[in-house]
């Protein structure tokens, strides 16, 4: 196929930009989730 | 949990299929072949992508209006996602001109619009992480997204009538010119697969952004005691 | 007191404070100058792509000087607090940023009909045959310019590392300013000058709808 490459770069990257964007969000809700908990169980001592 | 694992699963089913769609169902175009293929995908992705921005407006208008902060969080959500299929289309576009026009890129209204735009919207998230308070954060950007985004035709329009000149190639057809029935179909299907991915990510961000501010009020209440 | 008078007040206290140093007007003067310059050093320009390039330059230049001279807007106000004052006195926050957008206007045109003479021997483009035109599309760009400019400085002023935020914010708005004015200055100053009336009006579009934003939304950006 002629332009293979062009084509193959085009949607790689596209769907890259898109997976890394998600992952990002993920990681960082996972930890503000953790983060979460760990207020949550400190206020719960502290009362 | 379940409606969120589920609309992500529905986004990257249609994603697929319709990739599926782009390079199996959808004819071979005459002139560029193969390379056409892009078309679906970068089209697609720039309405999303416009549409993500029209959203972040509405709700910059409705944050000022209404003050609540949940309009702020679909606002930077939606901003972000926007900025992300931008750039998409901006990487995309050269990667189909050059084999086809010979040039990575030209300053036509289009093109030259949507990087103001991308521009823009990089503004409005730079200007975002140099606010520290949140109120003030979310009204100082909603003010700024409503400027930027009255911009936009304004930009669009000096360029298109006073930069056009001389000849350029279309780097990208519109939609619409001359699409053969089974192509349209298959783009209008890139399109609705590519809105459903934006409105998955929105909702994850903004998620983000919800659990982000339980954060803040917990780590006060955390100082407070 | 009506909005009309409360403006004038104001406008008066923008202008008797430049005047009284006149730093601001001086140092964007020279800063267009040494830009206008340094432009040639870069380019080398022929006689010919002198009279092409040239208004483009020169607006280029204002632009640049514009962000600059803005950043004083707001934080002049903030050092000493002077704005819950202002606020206070003048119940009316739209003709705080009509007096200050004016007199911005008025300085920036003063700057560029200073360098316009230095600009014409630099460049080599003859400026005074169509002098009241050009006076026309200096004003609206000129107007333009100070009011995205104006309210954006009120936004940078409340954020952090404002000196670099002001230029980063207002240079990408003013886009549709940069393109057509240089354009509409091109054509007019030509060897056979066309007035491009399509681009002054777009000028005056652009001038309508930032005035008009600002009207709506200029008071939540003093707000407390």
């Amino acid at each position: 196929m002629k332009n293979f490459d062009s084509i193959f770069a085009a949607y790689l990257i596209g769907w890259g930009v898109f997976f890394v964007f998600y992952l990002t969000i993920a990681k960082r809700s996972s930890d503000l989730r953790a983060e979460v908990e760990r207020l949550k169980t400190a206020l719960g001592q502290k009362k | 949990m379940s409606k969120r694992i589920l609309l992500g699963t529905v986004a990257v089913l249609l994603v697929i299929a319709s990739a599926y769609a782009n390079f199996y169902i959808a004819p071979l175009e005459r002139t560029m072949g193969a390379l056409q293929k892009i078309f679906y995908f970068h089209a697609a992705s720039a309405w999303a992508g416009m549409d993500a921005f029209f959203v972040c407006f509405i709700c910059n208008l409705l944050y000022v209006w209404k003050r609540k902060p949940s309009y702020d969080w679909v606002a930077v959500s939606a901003a972000e996602v926007g900025l992300a299929f931008t750039t998409v289309v901006l990487i995309t576009g050269p990667i189909w001109a050059k084999p086809a026009w010979g040039i990575y890129w030209t300053w036509d209204a289009r093109l030259t619009s949507t990087f103001v735009l991308w521009l823009l919207y990089v503004s409005y998230l730079l200007l975002r992480s140099l606010i520290e308070e949140p109120d003030r954060r979310a009204l100082l950007s909603s003010i700024f997204g409503i400027f930027a985004y009255l911009d936009v035709p304004l930009v669009y329009g000096s360029i298109r009538w006073w930069r056009t000149q001389h000849p350029q190639p279309v780097i990208m057809g519109g939609p619409g010119s001359g699409l053969e029935p089974t192509m349209a179909k298959v783009f209008f299907f890139s399109v609705l697969a590519m809105h459903v991915l934006m409105i998955f990510l929105i909702r994850e961000r903004y998620l983000l952004e919800q659990t982000s501010s339980e954060v803040e009020l917990l780590q006060r209440e955390a100082e407070a005691t | 007191m009506s909005r009309l008078s409360n403006t004038t007040v104001l406008l008066g206290k923008e202008l008797r404070t430049e005047f009284r140093s006149r730093e601001l007007l001086t140092t964007s003067a020279v800063f267009i100058l040494v830009v206008l310059i340094m432009f040639s050093f870069a380019i080398n320009p022929t006689a010919e792509e002198s009279r092409a390039f040239g208004p483009g330059l020169l607006w280029l230049a204002i632009l640049f000087a514009a962000s600059l001279m803005l950043q004083p807007c707001f934080l002049r106000e903030q050092t000493n607090d002077t704005l819950s004052s202002l606020r206070l006195a003048v119940s009316d926050p739209f003709a705080i940023f009509l007096a200050k957008l004016i007199a911005n206007t008025c300085f920036l045109l003063l700057t560029e009909l200073l360098m316009l003479p230095l600009f014409a021997v630099f460049y080599n483009i003859p400026v005074l045959p169509q002098f009241p035109l050009l006076l026309l599309i200096l004003f609206l760009g000129s107007l333009g310019v100070s009011t995205a400019g104006t309210a954006l400085s009120a936004i940078s002023a409340q954020a952090r590392m404002r000196e670099l935020l002001l230029p980063l914010l207002l240079l990408p708005i003013l886009t549709p300013i940069l393109v057509v004015s240089a354009i509409v200055t091109v054509k007019l100053l030509d060897r056979d000058p066309v007035v491009e009336w399509k681009g002054i009006g777009f000028l005056a579009v652009f001038d309508v709808v930032f005035l008009t934003a600002l009207w709506l939304f200029g008071e939540y950006l003093l707000e407390e």
